[in-house]
């Protein structure tokens, strides 16, 4: 539907390079990145806000790289929502359909219909500065879809929310998404909402787009050490691999063996990535189990983050296991406690070279 | 109920001891900063208070001659020219120094947008008779713009336009900086959404950010206008005819002596109060959207 092809801009002292990705039509696309990774960039030049320097900018195979944002067919829904403070509710609402040229009763029709979907139409001559954060956001939110974009484009518009309003905006966007078919563009720094909401994903850092494609694909089987570290692999660990059976491979990470399926091989240096949840520990001899990886360690630090704790366990290498917190309190867990790791052959992404 | 104490403090009926009041005020926390920063204030408000008192006591004890002058048409006509110009030039900085601020507000720091703010603050720093200079050279029956100008029958020398641009120009670097001011307290974002709503860049301009901007562009116009009519160096050189105020009050201490002067001086000062004074509370609930929390 919309297309990036090797798309470079630059911002003050902040450039985006080269950025290619595809955005089909029905997709819950998520681009993910840390703080000033270029996210919100990418995403306002999706809107047309910002002039490429080089490469071009495809909606349904048509070019659109000089293609002003009003003209695009596109809404976008800030993380502070960007309300007009000197519009009330019902005019915020409205204002896209005001300045596409609707007729007042019709517009004000509609308004109301998406005042009464939204469940804000108690709030209907309420000025922003009067509403709280999760109001205002419905607001944001009602305005965009008033126009009926082809893409809807939302910057973090979860991280200015307490936890139980990010669940129920959580619920309306999956709606949003599922009833009327809509093309979503979201920018987010959380794993979690890409987990929840994504179909497709694209990961830029420093301002370079380094994965792109399917949720499943790039959450859990990253291409680089970076996006790794950024999609929540717990463990990272660099080795190199010793021996390669028909795929089962033996790698060798500070003398210890790992055993990971990958096409690697003998020789080859490779990065191990396991996520902290796969890693099992037991108290006692726990040698014997079908975990192809286990391991003698002490453990070195609990920390507890609500329901879970993570446990780092010294076994030669630090690894880091998450627990729920009722496990480690029924298997008595404390730092210094020894312990049997292990990890099943499966649960371990080889990256390569 | 209450007792007293010995020390003469009241005590209540739960056994609370509340200090009389001359105990209670020397409790009091005095902030000293803020108490220094009054003081300081108050003299420089002060010297304004005495002066305006000083020309009041003396116009007051001859009433009647003050009623003579204020009304007079000569006076009353003065009033209303400078005011009327002063209002034209900032109508003019309106229609031409809006565009010019939203850009300086909206464009990226360089070389050229500094050189363009440094023009724009010229007259602040010129002396006023340089900058009277330059308006006569530029719009005299000769000049660059004048002679053009005054070929389609519009001369600048010894005429009203003459006065609304010396008035212009000196006014200028007030109004354009406080409504850039303005339009740089827009979130750029409130703009970008309104683009991807469906506005182009004139209809977001018109919608969003002037109506968010209007309290800077009111004080601007305000302050743009309390200068144009305070002028008086400037105007002189391309426009001596017709008398503005000040060119009024000059005249009349030159050729009457300083009592003639001084009863329309104290005019001016009674109206030009109330009429700023006026557009001042005019501002108080001005672009002020959250109120009605």
């Amino acid at each position: 539907m919309i297309a990036f092809d090797r798309v470079s801009l630059a911002l003050g002292s902040f450039r985006l390079n080269d950025v290619s990705l595809t955005i089909n039509k029905g997709d819950y696309y998520f681009i993910v990145g840390p703080s000033g990774a270029g996210k919100t960039v990418l995403l306002e030049a999706i809107a047309g806000l910002h002039r490429p320097e080089r490469g071009r900018i495809l909606l349904r195979d048509e070019e659109i790289t000089t293609l002003p944002p009003e003209k695009r067919g596109v809404a976008l829904v800030y993380q502070d929502y960007s309300l007009f403070p000197n519009m009330t509710v019902v005019d915020n609402v409205g204002y896209g359909l005001r300045v596409r040229g609707m007729q007042k009763e019709e517009a004000r029709s509609e308004v109301a219909g998406l005042l009464e979907r939204f469940g804000i139409s108690h709030l209907a001559d309420r000025y922003p500065g009067t509403l709280s954060g999760g109001e205002q956001q419905r607001v944001a939110l009602a305005r965009a879809v008033a126009v009926k974009p082809d893409i809807l484009l939302l910057d973090e518009p979860l991280s200015a929310l307490d936890p139980i309003t990010q669940e129920k905006f959580i619920d309306d966007l999956q709606r949003l998404h599922r009833e009327d078919n809509l093309t979503i563009v979201q920018v987010s720094h959380s794993r979690r909402e890409a987990n929840l909401l994504a179909t497709r994903v694209a990961v830029i850092i420093d301002g370079t787009l380094v994965d792109e494609g399917m949720a499943d694909i790039v959450l859990n089987t990253p291409r680089s050490r970076e996006v790794a570290s950024f999609v929540g692999m717990g463990n990272i660990l660099d080795g190199a691999v010793t021996a390669n059976e028909d795929g089962h491979a033996t790698v060798d990470v500070g003398g210890r063996a790992f055993e990971a399926l990958t096409e690697a091989a003998a020789g080859e240096e490779v990065t191990l990535c396991i996520r902290a949840d796969d890693v099992v520990l037991a108290v006692g001899d726990g040698r014997r189990s079908s975990a192809r990886n286990t391991m003698a360690g002490t453990i070195i630090r609990i920390v507890e983050n609500g329901p879970v704790a993570e446990v780092k366990v010294d076994c030669g290498i630090a690894l880091t296991a998450v627990l729920t917190r009722r496990s480690v309190r029924d298997l008595s867990l404390v730092p210094g406690t020894p312990v049997t790791l292990s990890v099943k052959a499966t649960a371990i992404h080889v990256i390569r070279g | 109920m209450k007792t007293e104490t010995l020390s003469g403090d009241l005590l209540l009926g739960d056994g609370e001891v509340t200090l009389p009041w001359w105990k209670q005020r020397r409790r009091q926390h005095i902030d000293w900063c803020t108490l220094w920063f009054c003081i300081m204030g108050a003299a420089l408000v002060g010297i304004t208070v005495l002066a305006i008192a000083n020309i009041a006591m003396a116009e007051i004890a001859n009433p009647a001659h003050l009623l003579d002058v204020a009304l007079s048409s000569e006076v009353i006509g003065s009033i209303l020219l400078t005011f009327g110009a002063g209002a034209n030039a900032v109508l003019l900085l309106i229609l031409f120094g809006t565009p010019l601020a939203y850009v300086l507000a909206r464009s990226r720091p360089s070389r050229f947008k500094g050189l363009v703010e440094s023009i724009v603050d010229l007259p602040l720093i010129l002396p006023h008779t340089v900058a009277g200079l330059l308006v006569y050279l530029l719009f005299m029956r000769r000049g660059w713009l004048g002679a053009p100008l005054s070929d389609i029958g519009l001369a600048f020398e010894d005429a009203y336009p003459g006065t609304v641009i010396a008035m212009l120009f000196v006014s200028s670097p007030f109004y354009v900086n406080t409504m850039r001011e303005g339009f740089e307290k827009v979130p750029v974002h409130l703009e970008n959404v309104a683009r991807t709503l469906g506005a182009g860049t004139f209809t977001t301009f018109r919608t969003v950010t002037l109506p968010l901007s209007f309290r800077h562009m009111y004080n601007g116009a305000i302050f743009a206008w309390g200068r144009a009519i305070g002028e008086f160096a400037g105007v002189i050189m391309i426009a001596y005819y017709p008398f503005i105020i000040s060119t009024l009050i000059y005249y009349s201490f030159t050729t009457d002596g300083i009592h003639a002067s001084r009863s329309i001086a104290f005019t001016v000062i009674l109206v030009s109060f109330a009429v700023f004074y006026i557009l001042r509370r005019m501002t108080r609930f001005m672009g002020r959207y959250d109120d009605r929390v």
